[in-house]
């Protein structure tokens, strides 16, 4: 039976020597023990969140939110049904703004520069932060017009452009080797993943800065969320993505940051490893091993 | 004293399944703790039957860490536990490594003790042993009970205790070496009782090493490979978050 020894008795009991420190001269601070720990200190913001109350009427939907989303990261909002985290991500490109009776206080930068603020053109806001929702919602047009859609609607017509931009848009959603060869069909032949991926090919064929999914793979089969979740990793290094999910597994397979919301508070919001390794709140710690409720 | 309510989840056949883990590595660190009392009993009386017995039931020690680690591999693949569901799993997996190693310096002892109950005036090179033995026999003893009451002050207490193991183990080799120059001939005999010995310090770094599982279980930091004064500072900073959560 053999064994190898631990580096550490060797220190302490050859040739009998003095009580020698485990950590063989190495300070402890000086190691980095978490292997490369993520933290916000160190990020570009893309966006910020400063004191966001969010009112649906009478139902005051968000608490006092203030976040910094680092720019291209992963952020995931995580949390049961109704904490919220929906709510907060439609802030982001102004979505509520459709819903009557709700009601914002705070703020919300976005690169330095409040995106409640009068003078923002709504529609040029939504350009700049793309969103893809929960079920795939093609247009019933051809693939190539989907992915085209918001290009002509800033009034592209060269055809070339067009052709160009919508096959980078495809293949920035991984989708073009499934679908070059027709590109003019209906969309809406099209599996319920390659809806979901066209939909972000038309979301990013825009050029936006910021990527909002909510839900994105929820309704897809394991696989074709295996294809968005590896879509989302890509995705990060032309993008700032923020991603709603329900499922916790899949927040911490995709995300450089989580936040855990419950009843319209941010509890916790920490770099991915430690806030499913070891959060330091107690609700976070049980609603991710399924303690809550 | 459960201070990770490892009882309240929704899915009550996790609950029970991480229960068993738990159980099962108590169960399993309590024959290990026999084998060692056994063996430590076996070479200071010179009992070969019950040295027998040690060497042979090693295989249940071997067979429990078996058994304990599939339970684990279970729960990662078909639980994916989070946060200290995660963190038992992992503390587990290498408690029970260091445990089986527990035992397999156990049966070594229980094989020198064959071999040296044909000694003749071996008395006078076990003193030191039993000494060291029953010292680190407390250690690993509080190790399972720390284990058992996921109790970072009594994880600390043993893993300073090692120390006193670590000084031990040198007081005898320097004792024994004295005895092989003052007769050459003994030294085959003494050098049993060197490995033993040794023996019995590993047996000291691994309930040491289970301490620190625990505090990593327990606090969510990794402690191996820190000094003593780190380990005890940090565990003063997590107590006093505790209380300011409270």
């Amino acid at each position: 039976m053999l064994q190898s020894e631990d580096t550490r008795t060797e220190t302490e009991t050859n040739g009998m020597s003095e009580q020698v420190p485990l950590t063989h001269g190495v300070e402890i601070g000086a190691l980095d023990r978490t292997g490369g720990d993520l933290s916000l200190d160190d990020e570009d913001i893309a966006l910020e969140v400063n004191k966001l109350d969010l009112y649906y009427g009478d139902n005051h939907a968000l608490k006092s939110i203030s976040m910094q989303i680092p720019r291209n990261r992963v952020t995931a909002f995580i949390g049961p049904s109704g904490c919220g985290k929906s709510t907060l991500l439609r802030c982001f490109n102004r979505m509520n703004d459709l819903v009557d009776n709700c009601r914002v206080e705070g703020s919300i930068t976005l690169d330095g520069k409040d995106i409640y603020d009068k003078s923002v053109n709504v529609a040029e806001l939504r350009r700049r932060v793309g969103m893809v929702f929960q079920k795939p919602n093609p247009f019933p047009k051809s693939i190539f017009e989907n992915v085209a859609y918001g290009l002509r609607l800033r009034g592209v017509k060269d055809r070339r452009t067009l052709t160009e931009v919508v096959e980078k848009a495809l293949r920035g959603a991984a989708i073009w080797d499934e679908v070059k060869d027709r590109l003019e069909d209906n969309a809406l032949g099209l599996s319920g993943g390659q809806q979901q991926r066209l939909v972000i090919a038309r979301a990013i064929a825009t050029e936006p800065e910021v990527l909002l999914l909510d839900e994105p793979a929820s309704a897809l089969d394991p696989i074709s969320t295996l294809k968005i979740e590896e879509l989302i990793n890509d995705l990060k290094d032309r993008f700032t993505v923020v991603i709603v999910t329900h499922n916790m597994q899949q927040a911490a397979r995709v995300s450089d940051y989580t936040a855990f919301m419950y009843l319209g508070e941010l509890v916790e919001y920490a770099d991915t490893n430690s806030l499913f390794t070891n959060p330091s709140e107690k609700k976070t710690e049980d609603y991710i091993t399924g303690r809550y409720g | 004293m459960d201070n990770l309510h490892l009882n309240q989840h929704i899915s009550r056949q996790f609950n029970a399944e991480l229960e068993d883990i738990r159980n099962r590595v108590m169960a399993m660190g309590g024959l290990v703790e026999q084998q060692l009392n056994d063996a430590l009993q076996a070479l200071t009386e010179s009992d070969t039957t019950l040295a027998e017995v040690v060497v042979t039931n090693d295989y249940r020690v071997n067979a429990m860490e078996v058994t304990i680690d599939e339970e684990c591999t279970q729960i990662l693949a078909r639980r994916q536990p989070a946060a200290s569901d995660l963190r038992l799993v992992i503390a587990v997996i290498k408690t029970i490594t260091d445990l089986e190693r527990i035992g397999d310096e156990a049966e070594r002892i229980g094989r020198m003790a064959l071999k040296f109950s044909e000694a003749e005036n071996a008395g006078k090179y076990l003193s030191g042993i039993s000494h060291l033995g029953s010292h680190v026999s407390k250690m690993l003893h509080g190790a399972l009970d720390a284990f058992a009451r996921m109790d970072t002050e009594a994880a600390i207490k043993v893993a300073r205790a090692d120390r006193k193991a670590d000084k031990e183990y040198e007081g005898i080799l320097r004792e024994l070496i004295t005895y092989m120059m003052e007769d050459p001939r003994s030294i085959p005999h003494i050098l049993e009782v060197m490995w033993s010995a040794r023996a019995l310090e590993r047996i000291g770094d691994r309930a040491r090493n289970i301490c620190e599982y625990v505090i990593y279980l327990v606090q969510g930091k990794d402690v191996r490979h820190t000094s003593l004064e780190q380990v005890e500072k940090e565990a003063r900073e997590f107590a006093k978050k505790r209380r300011d959560d409270k």
